[in-house]
């Protein structure tokens, strides 16, 4: 656990020496890595791994999308202070040590989440950027938000399937009528409209911008608000 | 004649695909906050959709019908859009940026085809079965026999590994031999049968689930289309701004 609060610390202070933030990845990979180590499977069941595994792929991602900013600060410290209250968050819930049922030993559900949290993390950077967009108004904000949003999009839709398929497999349907489906529904409908919006004139900008801050807002409440709050096959 | 060209108008529009996706939204939001809360929900796993629906009240329904008229909708405005792109850009040397969004939009309409066969065809059986119990398969002559149920625990109790042996029967005759393990089902004569539930005590039993999911198939070309679209159309960006 002292990795992890050392990474929250080097988050928070990568707002005065950047560098801090590429060591806050480093120490939490660290700690993924050293989790499944110890556990002997992929460590992505339960909050406490789901949110240091999002929290590690937002610094990462932030780090590939800042090498296209000459001013990576204005970029660079919200995701240092989202991944720092990820990492607070993963914290305060308890980790889950016990060997996973026989059901979920498969590659499509390694998969389905990898893929899952790695679009959730790209949702968070585009919302980053209409973050930054809306203070800065600089173009290239909004159209990194774009990219971050297609590459999400595109990884999620193959999260989806993936869980699809091991659906199928597993239960016998490749669809469940359950809040998370529903929710997960939802993310895929927003981000298809935000991806056809940006190709009308009108919604380029400032709108644009505000979809996306909104996309991970939503994403969130897939994620964590149904996981924790309703009844469903991915309640936590 | 006006009325008619005003309307294809309205179909081939973006601006329609804009109001369509946000109309589902807000259905989908509407039905997200509906269905936890309405325990008939829960009979939509073992009945087809086109079915349940038509047997609930329809102040918990009215977003999904809301959500079948916008789908059929943008279905028609998805293919008018696609015809309409292919024709009117046929001429660019880059075909494949072309093709690319209208493979994404058939992997779409191939999944929403998936939903449509399964909304019509699906379903989905229970039996507790114990070794050597008989399930008769619904609408088939064929009987499945569970043979064998192993499970193996470790130390600590937990379930590590189960297997369960099958044999589909017919008049007696063993038709064919089968084990389903985890994410391994059975699949014969279009079912899928799998184990949902096992119980160690007092004797070894399991909970078979027998489905049907005719949008199986559709469902699985429409996601492969949709990812070879979109992963066409990222490297394409990709290439295009180098």
């Amino acid at each position: 656990m002292w990795i992890l609060a050392l990474s929250f610390g080097t988050y928070l202070f990568a707002l005065w020496k950047r560098p801090l933030l590429y060591v806050g990845l480093v120490l939490q990979v660290a700690y993924i890595f050293s989790r499944g180590a110890e556990l002997g499977r992929l460590p992505l069941v339960g909050p406490h791994d789901t949110l240091i595994f999002l929290s590690a792929s937002m610094a990462a991602f932030a780090v590939a999308f800042g090498y296209a900013l000459k001013d990576r600060s204005l970029f660079l410290n919200p995701v240092a202070i989202i991944a720092a209250l990820f990492t607070a968050f993963a914290m305060t819930t308890p980790q889950q040590n016990s060997p996973l049922p026989p059901i979920l030993k498969t590659f499509w559900f390694e998969c389905h989440v990898v893929l899952a949290f790695m679009s959730y993390a790209l949702f968070g950077i585009a919302a980053v950027f209409g973050g930054v967009y809306l203070k800065d108004r600089q173009n290239a904000f909004e159209g990194l938000g774009y990219r971050a949003v297609l590459i999400g999009y595109c990884l999620f839709t193959l999260s989806m399937i993936f869980g699809g398929i091991w659906a199928y497999l597993a239960w016998g349907t490749y669809w469940i009528w359950t809040p998370k489906e529903l929710w997960t529904s939802i993310l895929f409908a927003y981000y298809s409209f935000y991806l056809h919006a940006r190709l009308r004139q009108w919604w380029t900008g400032r709108p644009m911008a505000v979809l996306g801050i909104a996309g991970f807002a939503i994403t969130m409440f897939t994620y964590l608000g149904v996981s924790l709050l309703m009844k469903s096959s991915h309640s936590f | 004649m006006n009325l008619l060209k005003e309307l294809l108008n309205i179909l081939f529009s973006l601006r329609t695909t804009l109001w369509l996706l946000g109309f589902s939204l807000i259905l989908l939001f509407a039905g997200a906050f509906i269905m936890p809360v309405h325990t008939e929900f829960q009979a939509l796993h073992a009945t087809p959709l086109f079915k349940w629906i038509q047997m609930q009240p329809l102040n918990i329904t009215w977003w999904l019908w809301g959500l079948i008229g916008i789908l059929a909708a943008l279905t028609v405005n998805t293919l008018l859009c696609s015809i309409e792109s292919i024709i009117s850009k046929r001429k660019v040397t880059q075909w494949l940026l072309l093709i690319s969004p209208q493979i994404i939009h058939a992997g779409f309409l191939f999944v929403l085809l998936a939903h449509l066969l399964s909304g019509i065809g699906a379903s989905q059986g229970m039996a507790a079965a114990g070794e050597g119990s008989v399930v008769k398969l619904s609408g088939e002559d064929t009987v499945l026999m569970v043979r064998e149920i192993n499970m193996n625990y470790d130390s600590y109790g937990y379930l590590t590994d189960w297997d369960v042996s099958v044999e589909y029967l017919s008049d007696g005759n063993v038709l064919h031999r089968d084990v389903i393990r985890p994410n391994q089902p059975s699949t014969r004569m279009g079912f899928n049968i799998n184990v949902k539930d096992l119980r160690p005590y007092p004797v070894e039993a399991v909970l078979l689930q027998i489905n049907r999911e005719p949008g199986a198939l559709w469902a699985l070309i429409g996601g492969i289309l949709f990812t070879l679209g979109i992963v066409t159309l990222i490297l394409l960006k990709i290439r295009m701004e180098k």
